[in-house]
Formats: C-alpha cells, sequence, structure tokens
C-alpha cells in the first residue's frame, strides 16, 4: 500500500436524533460538523474541504441548503466543495 | 482531491429535519415527477417493484427480510443513541406490521428522523498525529446502472453492487473471506439483502437461509448494520453506515463494539456501502485497522 | 367533477407520445439506425445515439414485469382508489412502461401476467393508457 496516497476517517460528529422539533436542516449540518471538527481534535481553519451530501427539498421555512450556506456559517473558505449525491 | 493535494482535511456532512418539517412531502412531489400521474410517489414503491420482481425470480420475501429489521433491531438495543433503542422487535411485530407498498411493511422502511451527522477525512500521515485510531480508506469502488426503475428489464441482478465491491476489494488487496463485518446502505430491508447477495455473501434466493439464526446480529458470524443502521438508528444517506464503520474500527461503540464485548469479530476490515436513487447508483468502501 | 390527480408535464420531448395517448394510440420512437424501441421519449437513441427517429404505434399488448401495491395514501386523489396497483408493463414492441393494472383485484396481479391497454380519458387533452388482464 502506498501510504503516502493512504487516507483515513479521524473524526464523527453526531447531533440529537428522533424527533427534534424546531431545529432547520442547517442548524443539524453546522452541529455535526462542529463536533466532528473536536472530535478529530483539529480546528475549524484546517479544514479545506466540504461535500455536503445531497440534501432532500427545503422545508417551507427554510432556503436553499447550499455547501456554501454551510462553509459560510463555519466561517470556511474550502480549496474544494462540492455536493454529492451517492 | 486529496490526491491530487488540493487539500487535506475534507469534511462530509449531511443534516435534515425530516421528520418535524414539510419538506418531506415537497420531497415526495418533486421526485414523483411524471409517475405521479399513476400513483407512484418516493422510494418505498420504487423499491417495492424491484423487490416484488426480485420475488417472482427467486426465493426472497418477508421471510427473508424479518431477519434484517430483527436483527438490525437487536443492534440498535445496544446502541442509546438509536431512535429505536429500548424498542425491541419480534418476528411476529415485523409480520404483522402494515403494509406501506406492498410487498414493503412499515419495519422494511427506513426511519424518517430529524438529526445530521458529519466525518472528517484527511491523510493517514496526518491522521497518525490525531486522537483516534484511524479508520483507513483501503479500497473504493463505483458502479452506476443508473436507468430508472419503470424501464430497467434488470432489477434484480443490476444494482451496481458487484461492480462496485470488485473494484473495492482489489484497490484494497482482499477478498471477501478477509472481510469481518458490513455497513451497509439500508434504506429498505431488500436493499441489504440485495446487496448482500451482489457482494457474492450468498447466491440468489440463499439470503432466507444464509440469515437465519442470527448472521447478522449481535453474537453473529457477519455483523451488519451495527448501529441499528437507517432501519433502526437513525438515516443520514450514505453517513449512517460510513460513519458506524469509522466509529467500529476506532474501537468507540461500547455495547455493540464488535470483538469480545459481542462475541463477533474484531473490526479490522469493514465493507461499507451506499446505494442512490432506486438501485441506481452504488458506492462501495473498504474501511480497517492498519 | 374536476380531475384530482396529477397530470403528465407536456414538453418537447414527450409532446407527441401525449398527443399520441389522446388519440388512444401509444406511439414509441424507433431508433431509424439501429431500430432499438425506446421509451421515454428522447432526442438520441440510448444504444447507438443516433438522432433519426421514426414513430410506431404499439399494438398496446405486453406482460406485467413488476408491480407494487399502495396502500399508503401519498396523494389525496388517489385515496379512493387505495388498495391500487402500480405496474412496470413491458410492451410487445420491448419499451417498459409505468401504468396502473385496472380491471382486478390487487391479489390477482402477478409477475408475466399478459395485459393489454385500457385508456382513461382524464381531460380533453389527456388520456392515461392503463392495463387490465389480457382476455
Amino acid at each position: 500500500m502506498n501510504r503516502e496516497k493512504t487516507y483515513a476517517i479521524v473524526g464523527v460528529g453526531y447531533t440529537p436524533q428522533g424527533r427534534v422539533p424546531g431545529r432547520t436542516s442547517l442548524s443539524f449540518h453546522l452541529e455535526a460538523c462542529t463536533n466532528a471538527i473536536a472530535d478529530a481534535g483539529l480546528a475549524k481553519d484546517d479544514i479545506d474541504g466540504l461535500v455536503c451530501y445531497r440534501h432532500f427539498p427545503a422545508s417551507s421555512d427554510e432556503n436553499d441548503l447550499t455547501p456554501y450556506l454551510v462553509a459560510q456559517h463555519l466561517g470556511i473558505e474550502p480549496a474544494y466543495l462540492s455536493q454529492d449525491a451517492n | 482531491m486529496l490526491d491530487a493535494g488540493l487539500c487535506q482535511n475534507v469534511l462530509i456532512s449531511y443534516g435534515h429535519n425530516a421528520l418535524s418539517s414539510d419538506s418531506m412531502l415537497a420531497m415526495l412531489m418533486d421526485f414523483a415527477g411524471d409517475d405521479a400521474v399513476f400513483g407512484h410517489f418516493g422510494a418505498t414503491g420504487g423499491y417495492a417493484l424491484a423487490a416484488r420482481r426480485a420475488m417472482h425470480e427467486f426465493n426472497t420475501g418477508p421471510q427473508t427480510w424479518k431477519h434484517i429489521a430483527v436483527d438490525q433491531r437487536a443492534w440498535a438495543n445496544l446502541n442509546p443513541l438509536a431512535v429505536m433503542h429500548g424498542r425491541p422487535m419480534s418476528f411476529d411485530n415485523y409480520l404483522s406490521s402494515k403494509y406501506v407498498v406492498e410487498p414493503l411493511r412499515l419495519p422494511d422502511n427506513c426511519l424518517v428522523n430529524d438529526g445530521g451527522r458529519a466525518v472528517i477525512v484527511t491523510t493517514l500521515e496526518r491522521a497518525r498525529d490525531l486522537r483516534h485510531r484511524p479508520a483507513v480508506i483501503l479500497g473504493l469502488g463505483q458502479h452506476n446502472p443508473s436507468v430508472q426503475v419503470a424501464q430497467s428489464g434488470a432489477l434484480t441482478d443490476s444494482t451496481g453492487a458487484r461492480k462496485a465491491c470488485e473494484t473495492a476489494l482489489s484497490m484494497a488487496g482482499i477478498t471477501r473471506d478477509d472481510v469481518d463485518a458490513c455497513e451497509i446502505y439500508d434504506c429498505f430491508t431488500y436493499t441489504v439483502e440485495v446487496t448482500l447477495q451482489d457482494y457474492g455473501f450468498f447466491g440468489p434466493g440463499e439470503g432466507e437461509a444464509w440469515f437465519a439464526g442470527g448472521t447478522i446480529g449481535p453474537g453473529g458470524r457477519m455483523p451488519v448494520n451495527t448501529s441499528g443502521g437507517q432501519l433502526s438508528e437513525a438515516y443520514y444517506m450514505g453517513l449512517t453506515p460510513l460513519s458506524e464503520a469509522a466509529m467500529q474500527i476506532m474501537g468507540r461503540c461500547g455495547d455493540r463494539q464488535l470483538g469480545p464485548a459481542t462475541e463477533t469479530n474484531e473490526p479490522n476490515i469493514i465493507l461499507v456501502s451506499d446505494n442512490g436513487g432506486i438501485l441506481q447508483a452504488h458506492s462501495c468502501c473498504v474501511l480497517g485497522r492498519i | 367533477m374536476a380531475y384530482e390527480k396529477p397530470l403528465p408535464r407536456i414538453n418537447g420531448d414527450n409532446r407527441q407520445f401525449w398527443e399520441g395517448c389522446k388519440n388512444h394510440e401509444l406511439k414509441f420512437q424507433k431508433c431509424a439506425s439501429c431500430g432499438h424501441v425506446r421509451f421515454p421519449p428522447s432526442l438520441v437513441c440510448p444504444r447507438c445515439l443516433c438522432r433519426d427517429i421514426e414513430w410506431i404505434v404499439s399494438a398496446g399488448v405486453g406482460k406485467v414485469y413488476t408491480y407494487a401495491v399502495y396502500h399508503a395514501i401519498y396523494h389525496e386523489g388517489f385515496r379512493k382508489d387505495a388498495p391500487y396497483v402500480v405496474a412496470v408493463v413491458e410492451l410487445q414492441e420491448g419499451p417498459r412502461l409505468l401504468t396502473n393494472i385496472v380491471g382486478c383485484a390487487p391479489g390477482e396481479v402477478s409477475c408475466e401476467m399478459p395485459v393489454s391497454v385500457v385508456w382513461e380519458d382524464v381531460t380533453p387533452d389527456i388520456s392515461l393508457p392503463l392495463f387490465r388482464p389480457a382476455v
């Protein structure tokens, strides 16, 4: 195995789950992201790539949830950013 | 993009207020398109079409799927975070539950829940300096048959799982026999069956016998969806299986931890899957300890 | 009473299909180059990428490839129909079509069951190709 080209998962972020009323989808993204950053022992400025999973249509009281919005609220400017469906 | 050196620390995120907002209704109508003309909505109907064709072609159905639903619920009962923690399920509970879109019953469906999940991927070199044992990405594969369920003439043998798995195992330099556990994208019970079947754990129609006796549950010889999965823990698209595989490899799973705690194999190699559409896209990832 | 179910959205790709339906003709594109009969209608043949086509009129007979019985109500317009059958019908000419099976109980439907088209005129401009057990 080429160790220079090997990658690993180093942090996981959870949130309350189940029925959690009064929360936006964006707030769940942000809570999961900040918990994952802390779990890995990284600082937010270390994050230079952001991949948001494809989202479902936004609820009627929330704006469309783009990776830009997540990055904006995390205060990061990733070198790589995408939304992936798979 | 990691390989190209564009970035070092990638955050992968998902969040959805699916249960407490009106967005699922919008999703049902958006995704249905002109299928709505005939009353065909959402993923349950699509997977029901695939599952029914499978029942026609080989031995499968509720008697196979009950093992998946019940064993994953048993895992959820070892996971205090799971939405279905504290709500055990028996075969009778499963078989007496109501149909949503026949042949799929309510417990054949993944959960609809509020919440989010995120993971961070970085280089192995960087990972060595961080606090957790790294869950190393040993292999990846993807295959996308893409055809809509209504036009597919190969619903039962074209999920993309077979090719994606071959690619991932080959990249990892391992065989299926090296796999200690699986975290399978389980939007529906049938998805777990057809994925493991395409991965080669059993032949078409042999699932019922393979699953019987708690094969995938706590103490089983091939643990599957050890958090409870999307059926019984929570739904975060591919991040439900991927995050659980990482946590198992890190050894942070408490009562449900693979190894001596649950009388299962040490999780040195875990096979992880993700699906898109109605069996239109498939990703496979080999995570492990090195 | 106004029709309460969703209607197809007509666009540049599917207009001729739905105009055929209005005349109770099930029309498919046939590739002028390789002969592949396709559905849904589109610009190019998915087998050979040829753009030349002819429209053929299907005999309207085929068999059930697969089906699902809807017990859940996702749209109020279907409440009175439940449980109803959504099916994929494989036409004799090759294409597969999402549709409903009518004229028999859901429990009588099976994969490979022979079926034939029956037209439901839902608005002055839209007729839906549904299928019933072949006689």
